[in-house]
């Protein structure tokens, strides 16, 4: 029976990681070879940037409710104020995620925000303002989706744990209710 | 007898009323984090609807046990989101909006782009209560205003195109940043990204001008299709920018938004490189 079990556990969404991280490659990859080969600034800076929004678009409305089962958005409520709104699946279907599309959603996240920290210290190292507009742009979509989703998390844990504890008051009224019955 | 039987009857019927009290509670704050319409049929996501919670099952304390991994391998992949379109955003409310198809959340984000455009080039709807323009607010639009305005005046200019580019995408992108800032400082009730999503959809007039302008070489053209596109994006920004400040201070508010607007068309007419970087930072 050992040979036969799969070494380990696969992805669950092949595809969706795919293009998870295809254009954060995609972003870093044309940003960093087109300095060295091409010299006009305006097509480095406007593919990389829409590269990068479009890696925005795709992670927080796509990959991020597929791998992890987080979506987050900021609204106008009635009263004209500002409110971030969250949004989980039931903490069953939470639990039957599968760790490695999580792994690889997080890590990748974290890294791509640490790449272009660095590719920004070099821009500055060089005094080159232009590029470090590009990278200042690149930079400010990936960590609005880290703070987004890591904020979604947090409330996402909140709510299982209030579910937990209802679910144990209920339990226990549920008991009180048939000792009282059967008196 | 009769007596001594109803007494112990009333306090046992008291607790059963709180008992009943304390459920209706329970089951009100459990069914609020499911209660959600019914999502479209979707094999990659499964959401029970045998799991919502019920305050008089206790099955769901144990943990579930894991997917066998036959199922998750039988489980057929998502469909691919490379439908995703670049100016679509994610930001807005829909009944359970993590089950639905990448289809539907771009139909959405595309509408709600164009309704915001919109409110701009036609006549607002809400200038009498202009906190209601835009509150479906979003960035894609002013971002891909900015990034055109920037590529159609950096076409335009002879020398230094990555100068102007650069320069342009700045100062639009920081401008907005500032004139929010200001009313912000000024005591003004604005919202910080309502304020920006409003003030990048009124470059939309600007973005028709610069295209025109580099279409057309007649000076007069020039002149007239700036004072027209200046005014028009100025009379779309004043309602909110106005409203939102105290009416001591609106011309305090109100001051810098003018002279953002008519600092942009500038860099329309000016095609002689050597002078660009005196005009802009003088």
């Amino acid at each position: 029976m050992d040979p036969n079990q799969p070494v380990g556990e696969n992805y669950a969404n092949p595809r969706t990681c795919f293009f998870h991280v295809l254009f954060k490659a995609a972003a870093l990859a044309f940003y960093i070879l087109s300095a060295l080969f091409i010299d006009n600034f305006v097509i480095i800076f406007v593919v990389t940037v829409l590269l990068a929004a479009l890696d925005f678009w795709v992670v927080k409305n796509v990959s991020g409710r597929i791998l992890v089962g987080l979506r987050w958005w900021n609204e106008i409520n009635d009263l004209g104020e500002s409110v971030w709104k969250f949004e989980c699946l039931d903490h069953e279907s939470l639990a039957r995620m599968n760790k490695k599309d999580s792994w690889l959603f997080w890590w990748t996240l974290y890294l791509t925000a640490i790449l272009w920290i660095v590719l920004a210290i070099f821009s500055l190292i060089r005094l080159q303002a232009d590029y470090l507009l590009v990278v200042g742009v690149c930079l400010t979509l990936s960590i609005a989706n880290i703070v987004g989703f890591t904020k979604c998390k947090k409330d996402a844990k909140k709510q299982i744990q209030q579910f937990a504890s209802q679910t144990i008051a209920s339990r226990f009224s549920s008991t009180l209710q048939s000792a009282f019955s059967v008196v | 007898m009769s007596h001594s039987d109803t007494i112990p009857l009333h306090p046992s019927s008291q607790s059963d009323i709180d008992e009943i009290e304390n459920l209706i509670n329970a089951s009100v704050h459990q069914s609020v984090p499911s209660a959600r319409p019914p999502s479209p049929p979707r094999a990659s996501i499964p959401v029970s609807v045998s799991a919502a919670p019920s305050p008089f099952i206790s099955s769901n304390l144990p943990p579930p046990p894991p997917l066998p991994k036959s199922s998750v391998s039988a489980v057929p992949p998502p469909p691919p989101p490379p439908r995703a379109d670049i100016s679509s955003s994610g930001f807005g409310s829909a009944p359970n909006t993590l089950t639905e198809p990448v289809w539907d959340t771009v139909k959405r984000d595309l509408s709600r782009i164009v309704s915001n455009l919109k409110l701009v080039v036609f006549p607002n709807p809400f200038r009498e209560d202009p906190g209601k323009a835009l509150r479906d607010w979003d960035l894609w639009g002013p971002f891909f205003f900015i990034v055109f305005l920037g590529l159609t005046l950096s076409w335009s200019a002879s020398v230094k195109k990555s100068e102007v580019f650069a320069v342009a995408f700045a100062l639009l992108a920081a401008g907005a940043v500032i004139l929010t800032l200001n009313v912000l400082l000024l005591g003004g009730h604005i919202i910080f990204f309502q304020s920006l999503s409003l003030l990048g959809y009124c470059l939309f007039p600007l973005d028709v001008g610069a295209l025109i302008c580099m279409l057309k070489d007649n000076v007069i053209v020039k002149v007239v299709v700036v004072c027209v596109t200046l005014a028009w994006s100025s009379w779309a920004a004043y309602p909110f920018m106005s409203s939102a400040v105290n009416p001591r201070r609106k011309a305090l508010a109100l001051y810098p938004v003018f002279l953002m607007r008519g600092k942009t068309p500038q860099l329309h007419t000016n095609r002689k490189g050597q002078r660009y970087p005196s005009n802009i930072f003088s």
